[in-house]
């Protein structure tokens, strides 16, 4: 029996940013989005870039609160958002900033200060970590976000193309300790732009265009009607460069 | 989170940052003492030499005034851009915005204890002499950290909306500097309503007089004003703290 851990009815939000003086520039980047997510799944969220994907997960991580619609969770879920370029202070070594991500997310110093080893040495970072974020390359910064996110033991963890970056070996290690996690009761919204990605993790996925649900179901289902959609605008781009 | 993790949080977050400050300098933590002191002798130089003003122990005088004035106004000015400058932080999960400004004063007061020691030390050099009168400090400085904590809440709030702010920040540090009597003695105002008025509308014109009086004066501290200080803080504090979970979500998207 799977418990529906969050449903989104009818989401919307809109960004509006001042390009000028008076003048502004609006856009939906989320258009009446609904679905629902059950616990113990991994969900991806597939999209070209600007179709959303990342506002969902901010929406989901509760930092952005829609304009329209409404969200349930299942009780108390704690959640974790872990997108590249977020959650780090670049001036403080790896390990601080772990730890500083352990304690947001609850633990106390102690119990924070027992993790820290374990970040070290699933991340592979070595001496980087205890050196500031700011000399890491991507790579590195892909891998310390993801596995401090990995054991922080959240009920929903949400991954922004994290897993997109870093060298293959990781990866697959990444990939592995996720279908692990998901054997236990954690739940992940796996947000890419590689369809091959999503098609390997998820059975139930989402395809976002513009702010709106393209297609929602289960992950064979979807990736067909994507890959219909992308053929199809391929040949038309290819018509009106030929004409 | 309840309030001991919290209070954790801030403050090992405020020693990272002075960690990482310190590691960023080649003279790390001398920049500590050096900051006060380097402050000090110039304003000392161009008193003395250059406009030909102050009389005996105008260098402990300024020095009073200054360091006490100079916490404020970094504490303010870092807490006023915390926001901005945690946004890799707000981004990632819902939290209480008030604890970053608190975070930057937390690192600011730390700092403050090592340029206190620096005006013990020349407080003593030049004959003033410590003693238990000095413990009246304790109700000065409390007040003072709350005062900074609530002024850097309140501005933190404007400077996400818009970082125009800043500009009116400057102004109004600069304004603060010469209505505070730093440079120049509350109680030389002739007209006693006059300074009456500056005591109670300025908390820090109040908070630099009472240093006064307790390091150089042996002097009482004043009831009523001690009283307008608090007051002036818990306005802050509670403004500050309110405008910050009530825009929560507003604040957030100014941030993108």
């Amino acid at each position: 029996m799977s418990h529906t851990v969050v449903s989104l009815q009818d989401v919307g939000l809109s960004y509006s940013v001042r390009t000028g003086l008076f003048k502004r520039f609006k856009f939906n980047a989320l258009d009446n989005v609904s679905f629902t997510i059950s616990k113990g799944e991994i969900f991806g969220v597939l999209g070209n870039n600007g179709s959303g994907k990342s506002t969902l997960l901010k929406v989901l991580a509760g930092v952005l609160i829609p304009d329209s619609g409404s969200i349930e969770w299942l009780g108390d879920v704690t959640r974790s958002l872990l997108a590249l370029g977020l959650g780090f202070n670049n001036q403080l070594t790896g390990r601080d900033n772990a730890l500083i991500s352990c304690m947001l997310n609850g633990y106390s110093k102690a119990d924070a200060t027992e993790k820290l080893e374990e970040i070290k040495a699933f991340s592979e970072l070595g001496d980087f970590f205890e050196q500031p974020v700011k000399t890491y390359s991507s790579g590195m910064r892909a891998k310390l976000g993801f596995t401090t996110g990995l054991v922080l033991d959240v009920d929903i963890l949400l991954i922004d193309e994290v897993l997109s970056v870093g060298d293959r070996t990781f990866k697959e290690k990444a990939e592995r300790a996720l279908l692990n996690k998901m054997k236990g009761d954690q739940t992940v919204i796996f947000v890419s732009h590689s369809a091959k990605q999503i098609a390997r993790l998820c059975d139930r996925c989402l395809w976002l265009n513009n702010g709106k649900i393209m297609a929602l179901g289960r992950t064979e289902n979807v990736m067909s009607e994507y890959h219909q959609y992308t053929t199809k605008t391929l040949k038309e781009k290819d018509k009106a460069n030929v004409a | 989170m309840n309030a001991s993790r919290f209070i954790s949080l801030v403050h090992t977050q405020a020693l990272m940052k002075l960690k990482s400050q310190a590691n960023n300098l080649v003279l790390s933590y001398l920049w500590w003492v050096l900051e006060p002191l380097l402050y000090v002798l110039l304003f000392y130089f161009v008193f003395k030499y250059v406009l030909y003003r102050g009389g005996e122990n105008f260098l402990t005088f300024l020095m009073v005034g200054k360091i006490s004035f100079l916490w404020f106004s970094k504490a303010v000015t870092s807490g006023a851009n915390s926001l901005i400058e945690n946004k890799g932080l707000l981004m990632q999960r819902d939290m209480p915005k008030a604890m970053f400004p608190l975070v930057n004063c937390q690192e600011a007061f730390y700092k403050q204890q090592i340029a206190f020691v620096v005006l013990f030390v020349v407080l003593i050099v030049n004959g003033f002499s410590a003693s238990f009168h000095w413990l009246n400090l304790i109700p000065i400085i409390l007040l003072q950290y709350l005062l900074t904590i609530g002024v850097a809440a309140f501005f933190s709030v404007f400077v996400t909306i818009a970082q125009d702010f800043r500009m009116v920040i400057q102004l109004f540090m600069l304004g603060l500097m010469f209505t505070s009597g730093i440079f120049w003695d509350v109680n030389l105002i002739q007209d006693p309503n006059l300074k009456d008025m500056l005591l109670l509308l300025n908390p820090l014109a109040a908070l630099i007089q009472g240093y006064r009086e307790v390091l150089m004066w042996q002097g009482v501290l004043e009831f009523k004003y001690m009283l307008s200080i608090t007051c002036w803080a818990l306005l802050a504090i509670i403004l500050g703290t309110f405008l910050l979970t009530k825009n929560s979500n507003y604040l957030t998207r100014k941030l993108l």
